[in-house]
């Protein structure tokens, strides 16, 4: 029925993009703050998502205790990466390259330490609500709630971070203008490893809130390091409200190509849509040209 | 209170400062005129942190802080207002001041500065919400100053204030800068023309080619006008 | 600037740099012996009880090399960060197989046409991608990857062979020879495939294509100010990297009797991945030692089973930003300090004096 679709369309694409923009927003936190393409950023999703199911699994914990723990061992876990991997290079001139391929080799060892502790198998990392009703002749479930709104809270909750606290605005200026931000005693090194931590705790939230809607294994973190990379330049380097609209737009974009014209259709429509975009706008939505961060 | 000693400094494989000494007393107004390219911003750079030293030392009261991070360096009390402003583009004039007293004063500390910043630069307040990186030049320059002022300096470093002012607004902002000196500031001002800084100048060094080649005072140097040509062609 | 001083530099020009006539540098002894004794080895080798395994074991070598120089060229000579190296494999792959199984031709007329396939894909690719920035070039060349494995796994018959690839493919064949005497020559084609590829590399590197992309890398702006065409300079770069690539893909299909979707599969990505990093990005002999060194310890590294991409991506990562150049140079600077020739007279600071003070 003409109806049960648009429903259905708009679901899907209100969760899809709740879940882009989850992806999105560590990636491009970092990518503004500290210049650095985190291909790592699929391998802290499933820290958080693995670390969440540890605790559920062997120490038989509720999921609500589970996620938090997620979050935060997914935090460390970005945060010693900055540290062995990052801070070495920071300032050097082969930074790019060098970051680059380390993310590559870090997401290729979590993938394979996941495959040696956990073993390949789907694990089931349960939801932190069941349930669901229905609207239309669509199945609205609870926990596809819950990433909505923990998706819309953060985006609310980050934007007033970097806007009204002082670490916020300390990552913003190191954002926009690095050597200024050090004459202001900010300190640069520092401010990374911060950011870093962040958007590794960003990541493992989105891993711990999303596993359920999917069977864990050690290649999950690359679909959504994918995803998060696409959605991230749709919506501007750096940008974190682009992050939240090229979201919101993706996801409402593919659900409806998904509903009314097949699932064989959603991966190339949107990457026709990613190459309009590059052309139109190569910056993203909202991204701000290089040279004017001078 | 400032003392610079043999200071070697460059960039990847060139030596811009080959040895240079100076000093800035309390509440002294020490300018360093040279020619573009000789090593003034060099200068600057190297003794607040931003570009690590080769050879020498810096010292503040004593302490050496030569080798210390930028950020730290600031916080002792060492502001630089960098050439070109190096203003934060994407934040509002506001919140530029704001990052300028980063260092932690309370509430009410940072409003007394505010104060004294939107006495120089009366606009400043109005404009409060304008973006950084829609100004003009001028009142680029003008808001480099006040977030400047906004740290709890015991010396101001200021790198060629009048580049690319024009003629009127260079005059406001030498003479801001004189009204901040005469609250009792330590200044150390690097600058390319000493028309400017005639009235600033208590010491004047000449820098040429990354050598000090002239001290003195600015009663000597400054009006000696073949000397002058000669140096600053 | 007096007369005085002008004159001065001119009269201390330095001779012609060795460096701008690279081809002196490598004695015409060094490339006869290496390739004598490519042409000996085999021989020697099945002697031994495992000889011919050995040789197999070369002839992957040879390939993987040959794939690993080309992905080097474009990213470690370029800055180009593609991963589509693989899928470019993978169409120089399928275009042999499918023209041998569907059409029937000769495998050795086939495996002519898999650089060409691979080339024009790359071009495809390329065109749109290449004009972008360093992170959507990666974004394009991973979607380019996957688009292609779903297009190997879920496309026709012909080509997807029911969703594992191709199989039962007609592999080469020299009259109607078998055994051993049989893989000593395809061993010869993988040598000459391999030797073909790294000379055309090397030559292009030293060449001024070879200038213009590193010039890209290093300081775009500037480059193309000095009327580099970026597009151009890049695109044709790619294709070379992909002709190579897809010829590789080509032989091993010819080789191996079929192609598998499983080429798609990260761990040999992650294998080229590391021997480019540990043998040396951005250098000549990197790849090739970084290739040698993966094969070699291939046999130990299955024995670890799982932990292999575990210490991979530590090594990959570790050596990335402790030790970016990786061995190649480390080799180098050893050969040039104890066995290298002396290098030419250092100019003396008379001679140079005359410049202008910065």
């Amino acid at each position: 029925m003409y109806d049960t679709q648009i429903v259905q369309a708009v679901w899907g694409g209100v969760l899809f993009g709740s879940v882009y923009g989850l992806m999105a927003l560590g990636l491009t936190l970092v990518w503004g703050a500290v210049r650095l393409l985190n291909l790592a950023h699929g391998a802290i999703f499933i820290v958080g998502a693995y670390a969440a199911y540890w605790v559920v699994s062997s120490l038989h914990l509720p999921i609500l205790v589970a996620l938090p723990f997620g979050v935060l061992a997914a935090a460390v876990f970005a945060y010693a990466m900055h540290l062995v991997f990052i801070r070495p290079v920071i300032g050097k001139p082969g930074f790019d390259n060098a970051t680059l391929v380390a993310t590559v080799g870090i997401s290729i060892s979590v993938s394979a330490a996941a495959l040696l502790i956990f073993n390949p198998e789907y694990k089931v990392v349960p939801p932190e609500l069941t349930g669901s009703y229905i609207v239309a002749g669509v199945q609205i479930n609870y926990q596809g709630l819950l990433v909505i709104g923990t998706s819309l809270a953060l985006f609310a909750i980050l934007y007033l971070f970097l806007t009204y606290t002082r670490y916020g605005m300390a990552i913003r200026a190191v954002s926009q203008q690095m050597e200024a931000a050090s004459l202001m005693t900010i300190p640069v090194v520092q401010t990374y490893g911060l950011v870093i931590a962040i958007s590794g705790g960003l990541a493992g939230l989105a891993g711990v809130l999303l596993s359920p809607l999917f069977f864990l294994n050690p290649q999950s973190g690359f679909n959504p390091m994918i995803q998060a990379l696409i959605v991230t330049i749709f919506g501007g380097l750096g940008s974190v409200r682009g992050a939240l609209v090229a979201g919101f737009v993706l996801g409402v974009f593919e659900s409806f190509v998904e509903v009314f014209y097949g699932v064989a259709w959603a991966l190339p429509g949107v990457f026709i849509l990613i190459i309009v975009m590059l052309i139109v706008r190569p910056n993203g939505l909202f991204g701000i040209s290089e040279v004017r961060r001078l | 209170m400032l003392e610079v000693k043999g200071l070697v400094a460059g960039y990847a494989g060139s030596e811009v400062l080959h040895g240079i000494d100076l000093v800035v007393n309390d509440g002294e107004g020490v300018v360093v005129l040279g020619p573009n390219g000789h090593g003034k911003t060099t200068l600057l750079r190297a003794i607040t942190g931003l570009l690590p030293p080769l050879a020498g030392q810096v010292l503040l009261n004593g302490e050496d802080i030569t080798r210390w991070r930028a950020d730290v360096i600031a916080a002792a009390g060492v502001v630089h207002i960098p050439q070109g402003d190096l203003l934060f583009p994407e934040m509002t004039v506001l919140e530029n001041l704001l990052m300028g007293a980063y260092h932690g004063p309370t509430w009410a500390e940072r409003n007394v500065r505010l104060g004294r910043v939107y006495e120089l630069f009366p606009w400043l307040k109005e404009r409060g919400g304008q973006l950084a990186r829609s100004l003009s030049g001028g009142e680029r320059r003008m808001l480099a100053l006040g977030r400047g002022l906004m740290a709890k300096a015991k010396i101001l470093l200021i790198d060629e204030p009048s580049l690319g002012l024009a003629p009127l607004t260079t005059q406001q902002i030498y003479a801001s800068i004189l009204t901040v000196k005469e609250g009792g500031m330590a200044l150390l001002l690097a600058d390319e023309n000493a028309n400017h800084v005639a009235s600033l100048a208590d010491r004047v060094y000449l820098l040429e080619t990354g050598m000090l080649v002239r001290v003195g005072p600015a009663e000597e140097l400054l009006h000696d006008k073949a000397l002058l040509e000669s140096y600053l062609g | 600037m007096s007369v005085g001083v002008v004159s001065q530099i001119a009269s201390a020009r330095p001779a012609i740099d060795q460096a701008a006539a690279p081809w002196r540098r490598v004695s015409l002894l060094t490339v006869g012996g290496t390739v004598l004794a490519g042409i000996l080895i085999p021989w020697l080798l099945v002697r031994l009880p495992i000889g011919d395994y050995l040789v197999t074991l070369l002839i992957l070598f040879f390939m993987q090399a040959v794939i690993a120089q080309s992905w080097n060229l474009i990213m470690g000579y370029g800055g180009i960060y593609s991963f589509a190296q693989v899928a470019l494999f993978a169409v120089g792959g399928w275009t042999a197989a499918v023209l041998v199984s569907s059409l029937g031709w000769n495998p050795f007329v086939a495996v002519l046409f898999s650089p060409v396939i691979a080339v024009v894909a790359a071009v495809g690719i390329g065109l749109p991608t290449l004009r972008l920035r360093g992170v959507y070039v990666v974004l394009m060349t991973l979607a380019f990857h996957e688009l292609a494995r779903v297009f190997a796994v879920t496309g026709p018959r012909f080509i997807s062979g029911g969703g594992y690839g191709l199989v039962n493919v007609p592999t080469f064949q020299f009259g109607n020879v078998i055994g051993e005497q049989r893989t000593i020559y395809l061993y010869y084609l993988a040598m000459v495939i391999f030797a073909i590829a790294s000379f055309v590399i090397w030559r292009v590197i030293h060449s001024p294509l070879g200038m213009a992309v590193t010039a890209l890398r290093d300081s775009e702006t500037y480059a193309v100010s000095r009327g580099i065409n970026q597009l151009r300079v890049r695109l044709i770069l790619f294709a070379i990297s992909a002709f190579f690539t897809g010829l590789a893909g080509g032989y091993m299909t010819h080789y191996n009797g079929g192609i598998s979707t499983s080429v798609f599969d990260f761990p040999i990505l992650i294998d080229l991945l590391a021997m480019i990093v540990i043998g040396g990005w951005g250098t000549f002999g990197g790849p090739i030692l970084g290739a040698a060194i993966i094969i070699a310890l291939d046999q130990y590294l299955v024995a670890i089973g799982d932990y292999r991409a575990l210490f991979e991506g530590l090594i990959i990562a570790g050596i990335a930003v402790f030790a970016p150049q990786g061995m190649w140079p480390l080799i180098r600077n050893a050969y040039d300090r104890y066995l290298g020739p002396e290098p030419p007279a250092r100019p003396t600071p008379e001679s140079q004096r005359g410049g202008v003070p910065s």
